[in-house]
């Protein structure tokens, strides 16, 4: 097994998908091991809470349907990715990216959560289409091709099919919404 | 009709039930369609990190309920035909029984 390295190739992809989604950052810091496993259950969080208020709020069963499964699988790969922090030895530690991550979810939570019927469904399927797109894109050319370390390039490439498949469902139920005012 | 004890012991043997195993891996099913015989049965197991079913799309439905990783569920098939199903929780997982 390759040694671990200090994920700067995971730094870079989780600023360059904040980057993209919430216009977060465009120079990747250099984190730390203990950083960037905050920064993934950040992230993972993140898209977590956001599908809890869609899933009480929303009155569309695919889009509630959406949301709960989002619920679901954010929080197993949390849970992978927190057991291989542990496994390596990882402490996640607050950091400046988790604080900018937080901070765009907090604006965008802000924009999104006074909307109501067809608008709050249009306003959180699109985030979520260009959040996972982000997350998608970066995976591809920038985390698994640079990552050295076996298990967590093998966790990447198993959540990979996942993040492909949400991407795909919230476009389709993205297609099927009507302009919400 | 009298058969031969060797040819009825290869008919008995022929339509046994047999037991055929779908992975639920990648965010599919594989394979993800399967030709079988009225009474066999089909055992899908989870090897995705994220959790899954196996639901009849018609409406004489079954499913193996969620299963998440690791875990495998199974269906004997009673119906014959064409039998279309998806994992409920990830819509865009599609697979299909063929029974004889």
């Amino acid at each position: 097994m390759s040694p671990l390295k200090p994920w700067p190739a995971f730094s870079l992809f989780l600023t360059l998908a904040l980057s993209a989604s919430l216009n977060a950052q465009s120079t990747p810091p250099d984190l730390s091991d203990p950083e960037v496993a905050n920064v993934a259950v950040t992230a993972n969080n993140i898209d977590i809470d956001l599908a809890k208020l869609a899933e009480s709020r929303s009155g569309n069963k695919d889009v509630k349907r959406f949301a709960t499964t989002m619920i679901a699988d954010h929080g197993a790969v949390n849970a992978k990715a927190s057991a291989l922090a542990a496994k390596l030895g990882v402490t996640p530690k607050d950091n400046a990216v988790s604080q900018s991550l937080q901070k765009g979810a907090t604006e965008a939570r802000a924009a999104i959560e006074p909307l109501k019927g067809k608008a709050f469904d249009k306003a959180y399927i699109d985030r979520e289409v260009g959040y996972h797109q982000a997350v998608l894109d970066a995976v591809d050319n920038l985390l698994i091709p640079t990552t050295e370390n076996a298990e967590l390039k093998k966790l990447l490439v198993d959540v990979r099919p996942a993040f492909a498949a949400h991407l795909a469902l919230a476009k389709k139920i993205q297609s099927g919404l009507p302009a919400g005012k | 009709m009298v058969l031969a004890g060797g040819a009825g012991a290869a008919r008995q043997e022929a339509i046994a039930p047999k037991r055929h195993i779908v992975e639920m891996s990648g965010m599919g099913f594989h394979p993800d369609t399967l030709e079988l015989r009225r009474g066999d049965t089909v055992v899908w197991i989870n090897r995705d990190i994220v959790s899954h079913t196996a639901t009849a799309k018609t409406k004489a439905a079954w499913t193996t309920g969620t299963l998440a990783q690791g875990q495998s569920g199974s269906y004997v098939a009673r119906r014959k035909g064409e039998d279309p199903y998806f994992c409920q929780l990830h819509p865009t997982m599609l697979g299909r029984l063929f029974v004889r």
